[in-house]
């Protein structure tokens, strides 16, 4: 390693912090400092004329490291170490403190204090840089290709955007037919269009760009790049991010996509009847079938379960265009794609555990699907609601909100859009039959979206009765064939016994069957409620723990049609911006494991959240721990983890966080004992800033050391600082559950609770060490804790090794 | 009404063995259109007495008598989406009730049997020959004295005559 030659940029904030901190004892404090080249003073070093003084000093190579005490440390970092690389400087070798908002502002009370702080926090960084090594980039190949799970709403709209953009798109779709859920809903709420055109295959030619509104006939098949792929299943997915092989497994149709002119022949002579699905079993299919009247790809298909293949193979010898081959087998493709989005989408929950209501048992309870395929003029019933028991038209309906939903039984959450589909099939049913008498019980309507209230005020106009009570019991009369749902009205405070000829369940909406499995191929998580779990709800709704791996529409929640088109075309986005350059980029901030000491525990694959850790072999049954470069996510939860020390951060090295602990509490200056604060890059630094910002007080004897996540400390820093002269020891993180890393906040709490005991056992008293989880809004927080933390262990007085 | 009221009672009932669930109620009426009291009387409606339960009303809950009329079959606390105990919070405020003094008199008369007596109902010379008719064994005398010692180690006897009939 080349000696370092250290070069300190002093910004004083035009003359705002020499104010406060005495700049002529700070500079001859930071000439005296061994390794120190150069010593530069100035209003601002992030920009401008500052910016070029470091690079000047960089150029003429007088330094090869660059210490700034900056006053807007977050930008500062970024432009400083964009302008060092472009003078030839490794971007790395730059650490920057913030002299304002950590040490003149909240400390602007005590001068003196402040003075020495900063002293020390100058000094850390040169002692942290002095040990700071190059850190190189590397470029990672990728596909430009995705893969598309799920060819419902939110799959199509994605599918179609990364198309358009130019990559190469594999849309897989379980079913026959694409579509999904919302293929069999009839009418769509807000703009009351039918369902039927998403299904249409109409090609580019055929449609005015007017008709781009709806995803399905803007031409999905005509796509050069996008390969629909039906029937279909992902079975296995290996590689990693920008290069993944992904097996997909392809259940035969029987009927060649490239011949079938759907003539419907083959239907009118198949013997075979069984329920339809499409329909919601209200119908018949044969078991040679299309879902009527508009599909994707409109091709006929075999359901194997129901056919008797060659023992009656009517269909092979009446096909005219020869289109039909019972014999075919499932094939295995494997595609490489660079990045995967899941959109498996939702389904309807089956209501019949809710005994109280029996549906299953009932046949004239129905959910709202059902009645949403009784309501399509090419539905079972033709556009008619009806009692399946008998088929007669059903004169009075009433809908029960919130099963299975809102139900701490079933599924705790709101499915957030059935309010809407009762409101949208009541309006629908009263404008084509106005007479039919419409009640809706509920427990409170959610209209919320836009233009949802409509629906709710024209439901009204229209006579629709609105119960406000959930039904207690669905009782059938079999002398009438009535079923009579029990109810009380709250508003009233008088039980009602409605009378009905249906009763439609709104029942929940729920995970799609394979999204445990998927998720486990996949590597992801799903949430508490078995939904795809995005990295975080509140800013990166499309991402997953995994890089490359994005989720969409309903798979992430029960969502309607407009909302789940926006989450698709963000995961696109997602998609698009982590593939469009054929590479990926990434310096190489990472963990390394020495593999000389790794002990082959395995702890550091499980610890890491992001599973960038493998076990390598190592010949003769040995193992050792290697690090993902392009997966990890530099954390150093791995670090913090590992019992012998194998692993380090190539950005903080153990020599730097032991150099920075000496030096931050090498001068005091202050009759208060010194306290040492270990603050994660997130949250905990956050909040630090925030109490600085709002120019909150507390003393200068606090020291921050910073770290990328609390995760990475391990009892020996804790206990080294304590031995380096700390009084007390106060680790600050993300909460618990809003941890940046995961888990990092965690695995922290557990190492302070470690040393607590071996404090005690060395008969030091356990409360000069404290965690605090903080977020950026409580540097109030901050600002009392260090203040009673100070306080704390100025009552126990000097610590006492035993 | 006093918010710190209504914080107050809801927390009281909380604390309270069998209370703890009473604040997940949102009041979907499931429970009174599954009761067959509320079904027979207007006094009596589960929901109802959650609903004043949790804005505070605790006078009018604890010193009324709609409390007494459940009959404790469970209907209600079997239904309920958001798994409310309900027979097990009447039961808790009626625990609070006879903390209280509001006790109806008929309780005061079972509790008075069974501190005397060592049973709610009283062995007549009819109940004894008809179960000698029908072959049952005479019934054996309760062991009254450990009892009075739990009813006197729970504090029974002395919260039930704390205000002996105060309520019908
Ligand atoms: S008979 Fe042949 S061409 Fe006609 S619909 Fe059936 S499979 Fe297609
Ligand atoms: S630094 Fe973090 S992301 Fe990288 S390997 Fe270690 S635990 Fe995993
Ligand atoms: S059923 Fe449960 S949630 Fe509904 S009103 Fe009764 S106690 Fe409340
Ligand atoms: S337990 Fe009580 S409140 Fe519940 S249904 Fe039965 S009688 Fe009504």
């Amino acid at each position: 390693m080349e000696e370092a030659k250290v070069g300190v940029f002093l910004s004083d904030c035009g003359g705002q912090i020499p104010k406060i901190l005495d700049f002529e004892a700070l500079t001859n404090f930071v000439k005296s400092v061994p390794g120190v080249a150069l010593v530069a003073r100035g209003s601002e070093f992030w920009r401008g004329q500052g910016l070029q003084t470091i690079v000047d000093a960089v150029k003429t190579k007088k330094i090869n490291r660059v210490v700034v005490a900056e006053t807007v440390p977050k930008i500062s970092e970024v432009a400083i170490s964009k302008a060092v690389e472009r003078a030839g400087l490794n971007s790395h070798l730059v650490e920057v403190v913030d002299i304002k908002d950590h040490c003149a502002w909240p400390h602007r009370d005590m001068p003196k204090e402040a003075t020495e702080k900063a002293k020390a926090m100058i000094l850390a960084a040169i002692e942290k840089a002095k040990l700071m090594e190059p850190i190189d980039k590397a470029e990672f190949p990728s596909v430009k290709s995705v893969l598309v799970i799920g060819g419902g709403v939110a799959g199509m709209q994605a599918a179609e955007d990364l198309a358009e953009m130019g990559f190469q798109v594999y849309l897989v779709e379980k079913e026959p037919f694409l579509g999904g859920l919302a293929a069999k809903a009839v009418r769509f709420f807000p703009t009351d269009d039918c369902a039927i055109c998403i299904q249409s295959p109409a090609s580019l030619t055929a449609v005015t760009q007017t008709s781009r509104k709806c995803v399905y006939r803007s031409g999905l098949s005509e796509i050069p790049n996008l390969n629909i792929l039906t029937n279909a299943k992902v079975v296995k997915v290996e590689g990693g991010p920008g290069n993944f092989k992904v097996t997909v497994e392809r259940r035969p149709r029987y009927v060649d996509e490239k011949k079938c002119v759907a003539c419907d022949l083959c239907t009118s002579v198949c013997p075979v009847e069984s329920p339809d699905e499409y329909n919601a079993r209200l119908s018949k299919r044969k078991a040679i079938y299309i879902n009527k009247p508009l599909v994707y790809p409109p091709v006929y298909v075999i359901d194997a379960k129901a056919c008797k293949f060659h023992a009656c193979a009517k269909c092979v010898e009446v096909c005219p265009t020869k289109a039909i081959n019972l014999d075919k087998k499932p094939e295995h493709l494997t595609l490489n794609v660079g990045s995967i989005i899941v959109a498996t989408g939702f389904r309807e929950y089956d209501p019949s555990v809710i005994k109280e209501y029996h549906y299953g048992e009932y046949p004239d309870v129905v959910t709202h699907l059902e009645l949403a395929r009784m309501l399509d003029a090419f539905g079972p019933t033709g556009g008619v609601p009806v009692r399946p028991s008998d088929g007669k038209p059903a004169k009075r309906v009433v809908f029960v909100q919130c099963v299975g939903s809102r139900d701490r039984r079933w599924n705790p959450y709101c499915s957030s859009i059935c309010c809407m589909i009762s409101l949208k099939h009541a309006t629908m049913i009263k404008e084509a039959f106005p007479d039919t008498d419409l009640t809706i019980c509920y427990i409170d309507i959610r209209a919320t979206g836009r233009e949802h209230e409509y629906y709710y005020e024209k439901a009204r106009e229209m006579g629709v009765k609105f119960v406000k009570g959930r039904p207690s019991e669905i009782i059938h009369d079999p002398a009438t064939n009535t079923l009579i749902v029990e109810v009380e009205d709250e508003l009233l405070r008088r039980l009602l016994e409605l009378e009905a000829d249906l009763v439609v369940l709104a029942t929940a909406m729920v995970p799609s069957e394979d999204a445990k499995e998927l998720a486990q191929i996949l590597g992801i998580e799903l949430d508490q409620d078995g939904f795809f779990k995005e990295y975080n709800a509140k800013l990166r709704p499309t991402e997953t723990k995994r890089r490359g791996i994005f989720i969409c529409g309903g798979s992430v929640f029960p969502k309607d049609v407009p909302t789940a088109s926006l989450h698709a075309h963000s995961a696109a986005v997602k998609a698009a911006k982590f593939l469009m350059n054929g590479k990926i980029v990434k310096d190489l901030r990472v963990a390394v494991v020495n593999q000389d000491y790794c002990g082959n525990c395995q702890f550091c694959p499980v610890t890491c959240p992001y599973g960038a850790i493998t076990l390598e072999p190592k010949g003769e049954g040995h193992f050792a721990a290697k690090v993902s470069e392009l997966l990890c996510e530099g954390c150093g939860v791995c670090v913090g983890t590992c019992p012998v020390g194998a692993i380090e951060l190539r950005h903080l090295k153990p020599s730097q966080i032991s150099a920075q602990i000496r030096a931050l509490l090498a001068v005091n200056g202050t009759s208060k004992p010194l306290v040492l604060a270990f603050s994660c890059s997130e949250c905990g630094h956050a909040a630090v800033d925030s109490s600085g910002m709002a120019m909150m007080s507390y003393p200068a004897n606090v020291r921050v050391l910073r770290v990328p996540c609390t995760g990475i400390i391990q009892v020996h820093h804790i206990l080294e600082a304590f031995k380096a002269g700390a009084q007390g020891v106060m680790v600050v993180g993300c909460k618990p559950d809003g941890c940046h890393y995961e888990v990092g906040s965690q695995k922290a709490k557990q190492k302070v609770e470690m040393a607590k005991m071996l404090l005690q056992a060395y008969g030091i008293e356990p409360e000069r060490l404290e965690m605090f989880n903080l977020v950026f809004v409580e540097g109030d927080k901050f600002a009392e804790a260090a203040k009673a933390m100070t306080e704390r262990v100025e009552k126990l007085g000097p610590l006492q090794f035993a | 009404m006093a918010e710190e009221k209504l914080l107050d009672f809801a927390r009281e009932i909380t604390g309270r063995l069998g209370g703890e669930t009473i604040t997940n109620c949102y009041q979907c009426g499931t429970c009174a259109s599954t009761c067959p009291v509320a079904r027979t009387t207007e006094r009596y409606n589960p929901r109802q007495i959650l609903r004043l339960a949790l804005l505070g009303q605790r006078d009018e809950i604890l010193k009324g008598d709609a409390i007494w009329l459940c009959a404790s079959c469970y209907n209600c606390q079997e239904r309920c989406p958001q798994k409310v105990e309900i027979a097990d919070v009447i039961y808790a405020l009626r625990n609070i009730a006879i903390q209280e003094g509001n006790t109806p008199a008929i309780y005061t008369d079972f509790a008075t049997a069974l501190i005397s007596e060592g049973r709610l109902a009283p062995i007549s010379k009819f109940l004894e020959k008809k179960r000698a008719e029908y072959g049952l064994p005479a019934i054996k005398p309760t062991g009254l004295e450990a009892l009075k010692k739990i009813l006197a180690a729970t504090g029974f006897d002395k919260i039930v005559f704390k205000k002996e009939g105060a309520t019908k």
